[in-house]
């Protein structure tokens, strides 16, 4: 659908879901406030500022994936589409895996327009500013991050496109935060065995699906490229990098190329994060730049974090909750939809036909024991397929009318945890809080009124209503 | 000159703004990696009025490394 950020931001328009901020800014501390204030908002738009003082010329773009309607805008839906229906959208294309790749000649490439490889200094070509106020640094905060196996130089599939946070700590020095669990952890460690330096692209400013995909946790041997192109419906163009043998997203708006010095850590952090916390200082690697390149005019896509919700959490969202989905449904098909969206699915809400009774909490169990819930998720509420667990009216009600506490309320003592949680402790260990708010079925006993209210045949009138109210609006 | 998250003299001028202007500065730390520039909120940039809890009062050295160096290859 969108070869590139321009073709997004143009239907973003289009939709009334982009304003642009004209007044002369200081990048301190007015680029933070722009970027909290459009996150709140109901529906809250993409925003360009291109008045940034002492940046004459340079655009910022931020809260791009800020909002729903936003994330329906890049899956090709209406941008009032319900975010149930925009996780089976999203649960359909994923299974259009793998799509296509379209190389385009290096000296055509948009992303080649204007190429610097002499006296660089990012700050001439980048509108970098400090994302929030106890932050180290400026950090690029939504690149897509390009690194090869040293091992598999050839190996198009486990070429690694993700997102890390990096602080810009020179004119031509970036610190890269890599965990211990992250891909490019892996590509790094197997370059610096051999004491060699790691090729590295860092692409700003992509189409949008692809820097959903660059958020997503796939798998290590399938190609975030490849996932793009199905998403996105159309094939991805990429080129040859300029100082290396990397594919780099050719419609990228810049492309910062280097190298990760081998065997060397500097001091990184702290930066605030998506639990809505700093993180503290730590040595991390450290990548030195050869080339800069960018497409004319171009414009600087970054993420503002704070405390959640903000970007990160609708571009984290349905893409947390889609591999918990597939996991559940191999074992068990009653499994409906998964709303994994709160913090990477430290609360997670299934709703699952509860085929016998108890058998919602085996699903608890099961989702307690996927290779992401063991770790993340560790309050777990199930309600019933026709809940909409994105709904939390719908779920508050499922728990204030279903729930019987004695019998539907359980606690798992000393589990996994994620360290990041503040509530791990040790940290790595947790608990495992369960409630069912499915209605009991049989042989379990029932509840005393539950005969449901039917639902009446009212979705064509909803259309109509809606009409008439906008017609009241034109008046 | 003196970094205002550190205090060691081991801070610089990083850059000037790119139009020319003069609208700001930049400054840089080579041993605790902070910058900041000359136009943010005092408390960011005044050492006296930093919040404690974000100065950096420990030894580079000493920090964490989340991804250990691997021992080299035979
Ligand atoms: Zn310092």
């Amino acid at each position: 659908m969108f070869r590139d950020l321009r073709e997004f931001l143009a239907k973003l328009e289009e939709n009334g879901q982009l304003v642009r901020i004209k007044d002369s800014i200081y990048p301190e501390p007015t680029i933070r406030e722009i970027g909290r204030a459009a996150t709140d908002l109901p529906n809250g738009p993409a925003v360009i500022m291109d008045n940034i003082k002492g940046m004459k010329d340079m655009k910022v773009a931020l809260n791009v994936h800020g909002s729903w309607a936003n994330i329906a805008l890049m899956m090709g839906l209406d941008k009032n589409t319900t975010v149930q229906d925009q996780f089976f959208n999203f649960l359909e294309a994923w299974d259009k895996y793998p799509g296509e790749i379209k190389n385009i000649d290096s000296a055509k490439a948009p992303c080649h327009e204007v190429i610097v490889k002499d006296n660089i200094n990012l700050f001439e070509h980048i509108p970098l500013f400090r994302i929030n106020k106890w932050d180290a640094a400026c950090f690029l905060s939504k690149a897509c991050v390009i690194t090869k196996d040293p091992d598999e130089p050839d190996n198009f599939d486990t070429q690694n496109v993700g997102t890390y946070r990096m602080q810009v700590i020179g004119k031509d020095q970036i610190c890269i935060q890599a965990l211990g669990f992250h891909d490019i952890a892996r590509h790094i460690t197997h370059a610096e065995e051999q004491n060699k330096p790691l090729p590295i692209a860092i692409a700003l400013g992509n189409d949008p699906v692809l820097t959903f995909m660059a958020s997503t946790p796939v798998n290590y041997d399938l190609s975030e490229y490849k996932y793009a192109a199905a998403i996105n419906g159309i094939p991805m163009e990429l080129t040859k990098a300029l100082t290396c043998n990397l594919d780099i997203p050719a419609n990228a708006e810049f492309v910062i190329e280097g190298e990760v010095q081998p065997r060397v850590r500097v001091p990184e952090g702290p930066f605030g994060e998506f639990p809505g916390t700093y993180s503290g200082m730590r040595l991390q690697s450290v990548i030195k730049v050869k080339s800069i390149s960018y497409r004319k005019n171009p414009i600087f896509e970054n993420l503002f974090m704070g405390r959640p919700w903000t970007e990160i959490d609708y571009l984290m969202g349905l893409n947390t909750c889609v591999p918990l989905y597939k996991q559940l449904k191999e074992t068990m098909p009653e499994v409906h939809s998964v709303n994994a969206m709160y913090q990477h699915g430290l609360t997670t809400i299934v709703s699952t036909r509860n085929r016998f009774g108890g058998y919602a909490k085996s699903v608890a169990f099961r989702v307690a024991s996927t290779p992401h819930g063991i770790s993340y998720c560790k309050n777990i509420i199930l309600v019933d397929e026709d809940v909409d667990p994105f709904n939390l009216e719908q779920v508050m009600w499922s728990l204030s009318t279903r729930v019987r506490a004695e019998k539907d309320v359980i606690v798992i003592q000393n589990t996994p945890g994620m360290p990041l949680d503040a509530t791990s402790y040790p940290a790595g260990m947790g608990n495992k809080f369960i409630v069912d708010a499915t209605m009991p079925t049989a042989p379990d006993g029932l509840l005393r009124d539950s005969k449901l209210i039917d639902n009446p045949n009212s979705k064509p009138f909803e259309k109509v209503i809606a009409d008439l109210q906008k017609a009241a609006l034109g008046k | 000159m003196k970094c205002v998250r550190c205090l060691k003299d081991t801070a610089g001028l990083l850059t000037k703004a790119p139009d020319g202007s003069g609208a700001w500065e930049m400054y840089a730390c080579s041993r605790c990696n902070f910058t900041w520039r000359n136009t943010e909120e005092d408390d960011v940039i005044k050492p006296e009025l930093r919040e404690k809890s974000f100065q950096f009062t420990q030894e580079p050295e000493d920090l964490q490394i989340l991804v250990p160096i691997p021992a080299l290859r035979k």
